[in-house]
């Protein structure tokens, strides 16, 4: 699920507690019926879109609250809280969800990351309404039962265990820290052991009332259901919640790298993880098209140049990835590799020289066609199910603009290839980048 | 991205996808499917499905371990490997290559019943995605280097497979409850036969099953019905008509309701108990479907709530009975602590008692069906496996349209069948155990 090359995708590289989300759409097709979107009078946003392209329904409830709303003493409590969110109401027992999506064949799970957090149910469309009644529940009366609590902090140390052992996951959280040194995106999604071992229930609860605003949330609805239904059911459940008057504290502007800097980490694993991060566009940025294609030509595909080089044609490698993560108040190109522990300044070397020659040259029209095709297709095939689509539409509405969703094809497309090599002329510099390898015990140089 | 696709690989994989999840108010929304015979004999069957600008083909061929011999086990499965690996036209490189300019991919695998080639496009690529799968399929060039490089894949997850637990003791309970019937033998097939297998098997075998009569091709994605019959015509209209004569009907199974118990270091014990159960088109394949989910479907499954939740016995269990042309089976497994062995094998037969002589209540079956039904709505969300639901149906011999039927007999199924059906399947258990000794 990490292997995406377009900047909507791989900000789920940032994502803690996902299961799912096999599909990271960016839909927009002009074929395609419209979604509805309403804002409520408490100021709650609710997208609906019906979708008959099978019997289900995708029910996802984003809050515009993650990793970079926490104050010091808060790291980690956006993934708590999640955690805690399935875990029973004032009025419904632990598990409650769960159980009750499950005996039906359905799923069920959520996700934190910097920017938000977001949680769903996916199931057979005729319980549908039943189930937006529960998400209204969860989201707004979860109890916080204190046994629970117990059991779910170590369930959270238990994932930040699960998360180091994974040298992939691990590579990435850490490069973030260091292309956003002291910046709210610098932190970790999972938090901070002393603060998780410090909450109490008044403080997750705390933390939960403050965020979990209606005007900080969207509501999306996709499948085979009736949107006139739909609206019914949200007006007697989520729109009966008073507004919180609600604001956001903005974001710092991300920090620039004043040069190359460089972290060696001595991991227990055969091969070296190499990882080189540029800061790049935030997502409301007019070249986020441009950077997205850039990144796929660089290393989105078998046939991107790094592939080429460094895996095909130099065997230095045994796999190697470009990709685009955009966030709202900042950006990151990052290219990571697997390979010997002795070839770790090799790679680095031929990696730049290949930054270099696309800086120098540009890229083909085959090129460009080629990673238009693959968004396209990517695209395509994550809005086939009604998850994909409310996974795309969420996430535009919590940190971007549903419009700027709808339309992001068509910007793709008409992106040119001197827009490419000014991309890579402008966001990749040779001289002002963070590098971050793992190695073996001793494997370091 | 890539979707799961059935995978012939691993029977475990295999059954778990002829194991038709199960359905909704079925096809309740879904657009009705086009239906052409071509002169050759080839059924061509289309969904028009306008939800998204893709589109996702399923080539079945009526081929795969029910008709192989002992001593060319696994040949089909090999054989799919091999065809996307070159054409007359194309080098395996050329292949991927085709797919990629399209925003797709192809690819294939043997199974049981069928064998499969499988492709996906971005929509407006449905000419050149069918073009590059007819290509496949009908001019395969079988490169003796790549038949190497997959011979050594494919015995690298034979010999996996014989490291891994629980394939091991179901390939072992699978040999004994079916004898000599093909059923009783890996699709993957056995090291020595992978091993033998040569170019001229290979093509011997592709030639007497890529026979028009064998071969049905579904099509589901944003595409118009008649643009793909005109399409399809055209390019398979070569593949040779006459099928083979038909080969003599296999052995029945001959259950041997033997214990067999294997030893081998492991950590967990292993208890499965098998069990006959009605094919794909026996009358009794719906209540079958749900008696398999009130015992071992999810959370709410009998198994797992007495097993697991009450008594802590189980790391893992479940319930399995895949969609078969031929007599089927139903197994039910559970993975344990060694020293719990005698106790969870003991729970799993009271289990099977007290289904067998107990009422069940309504409210448990009506549970059992609503899970049965909504996986299989899960199941059916994207047009690579609404495809390969068509063509698998049709080429079974109980029709594309399968699935409604079954849905509405899923509903019907009563506390009274599940008795019924219990007290005449679940009659006398073959069983493999894996006990763990230390290393």
């Amino acid at each position: 699920m990490c292997a995406s090359s377009r900047p909507l995708a791989a900000l789920l590289l940032l994502l803690t507690g996902c299961g799912a989300t096999a599909s990271m759409p960016t839909p927009g097709s002009p074929s395609l019926d419209r979604p509805a979107r309403l804002v409520l009078d408490n100021g709650m946003r609710v997208i609906i879109q019906e979708h008959r392209a099978s019997d289900v329904v995708a029910l996802h409830l984003w809050v515009g609250v993650g990793g970079r709303d926490e104050r010091p003493a808060e790291l980690g409590f956006s993934h708590l809280v999640e955690h805690m969110l399935f875990k029973g109401t004032e009025t419904r027992g632990p598990g409650f969800v769960d159980r009750e999506v499950e005996a039906v064949g359905g799923r069920t799970n959520a996700g934190t990351s910097l920017d938000y957090t977001f949680y769903y149910i996916l199931l057979p469309a005729r319980r549908a309404l039943r189930a937006i009644e529960v998400m209204g529940d969860v989201a707004f009366n979860s109890a916080f039962d204190p046994k629970e609590l117990e059991r779910e902090r170590r369930v959270v140390f238990e994932e930040v265990r699960l998360g180091e052992d994974n040298p992939r996951s691990s590579l990435f959280r850490q490069l973030y820290s260091h292309v956003f040194p002291g910046h709210p995106y610098g932190r970790p999604v999972l938090g901070d052991e002393a603060a998780l071992k410090a909450a109490t229930r008044e403080m997750l609860r705390g933390y939960y009332r403050r965020h979990y605003a209606p005007e900080n949330m969207v509501l999306v609805v996709i499948g085979a259901v009736n949107p006139t239904e739909v609206s019914a059911v949200v007006e007697r459940t989520f729109a009966r919640v008073p507004a919180a008057g609600y604001r956001r504290q903005p974001l710092p502007p991300p920090p620039s790298l004043p040069g190359v800097r460089r972290h060696v980490v001595s991991r227990n694993e055969k091969q070296a993880h190499l990882a080189l991060g540029w800061s790049a566009p935030p997502l409301d940025h007019p070249d986020v098209f441009a950077v997205d294609l850039l990144a796929s030509i660089l290393g989105g595909s078998r046939s991107s140049r790094l592939n080429q080089a460094l895996r095909e044609r130099d065997r230095l490698v045994s796999s190697v990835r470009a990709s685009y993560g955009a966030l709202q108040g900042g950006g990151l190109v990052s290219v990571s590799a697997q390979l010997e522990p002795g070839d770790l300044g090799k790679v680095e070397a031929a990696v730049l020289a290949e930054v270099r020659r696309i800086q120098t040259e540009g890229v083909t029209e085959v090129e460009r066609r080629r990673a238009v095709t693959a968004a396209e297709s990517e695209h395509a095939f994550a809005i086939e199910t009604a998850e994909g689509l409310a996974y795309a539409y969420g996430l535009a509405e919590t940190v971007w603009r549903l419009d700027e969703e709808l339309r992001y094809l068509e910007r793709l497309r008409s992106v040119t290839r001197e827009q490419i090599h000014e991309a890579a002329r402008r966001y990749l510099p040779v001289d002002r980048y963070a590098v971050l390898a793992f190695t073996p015990p001793g494997g370091a140089r | 991205m890539r979707r799961p696709v059935p995978g012939a690989l691993g029977l475990i994989v295999a059954a778990g996808l002829t194991l038709i999840p199960s359905a909704a108010p079925a096809s309740g929304h879904l657009l009705p499917v086009l239906r052409h015979r071509l002169p050759n004999g080839l059924t061509l069957l289309v969904r028009e499905n306008p939800a998204a600008p893709v589109v996702a083909v399923s080539l079945q061929v009526r081929m795969g371990g029910r008709w192989e011999r002992p001593e060319d086990a696994g040949i089909s499965n090999l054989l799919q490997h091999v065809l996307v690996k070159g054409t007359a036209r194309r080098s395996a490189r050329a292949i991927a290559e085709a797919a990629e300019e399209i925003g797709g991919s192809v690819s294939a695998s043997g199974d049981t019943d069928y064998s499969e080639l499988r492709g996906t496009a971005l929509a407006r690529h449905w000419k050149a995605l069918l073009d590059l799968m007819a290509d496949v399929a009908l001019r395969p060039s079988l490169p003796a280097e790549e038949i190497e490089k997959e011979r050594r894949v494919i015995l690298s997850q034979v010999r996996n497979r014989g490291d891994l637990p629980f394939p091991l003791t179901f390939d072992t309970l699978l040999a004994s409850l079916y004898g000599p019937h093909p059923y009783g033998r890996p699709a993957l097939g056995r090291r020595q036969t992978v091993e033998r297998l040569d170019r001229a098997r290979l093509l011997d075998h592709y030639r007497r099953h890529y026979r028009a009569g064998r071969i049905v091709l579904a099509v589901s994605g944003q595409v118009s019905g008649p643009a793909v019959v005109k399409e399809v015509e055209r390019l398979f209209a070569d593949l040779p008509a006459a099928s083979e004569a038909k080969a003599s009907a296999p052995p029945a199974p001959a259950a041997a309701s033997a214990r067999r118990v294997l030893e081998r270091p492991a950590a967990q014990a292993q208890i499965l108990m098998g069990y006959l159960a009605p094919s794909l088109a026996g009358g009794d394949y719906p209540a079958v479907k749900v008696l398999t989910t009130l015992l071992g479907g999810g959370m709410a499954g009998r198994l797992f709530v007495e097993l697991r939740d009450r008594q802590g016995l189980a790391y893992s269990l479940g319930a399995l009975y895949p969609s078969r042309t031929e007599t089927s089976f139903l197994v039910i497994h559970m993975g344990t602590a060694p020293e719990n062995l005698i106790r969870a094998e003991e729970g799993l037969r009271r289990e099977v008692a007290r289904i067998r002589e107990e009422r069940v209540m309504p409210e448990e079956v009506e549970r059992a069906k609503a899970y049965l039904l909504g996986n299989l709505a899960m199941d059916r969300r994207t047009n690579a496996r609404q495809a390969w639901y068509l063509a698998f149906f049709e080429l079974a011999g109980v029709g594309h349209e399968f699935l409604d039927r079954y849905a509405a007999a899923v509903e019907a199924v009563t506390a009274e069948d599940i008795r019924r059906v219990a007290g005449r399947y679940l009659a006398d258990p073959t069983v493999a155990v894996l006990k763990p000794i230390p290393k």
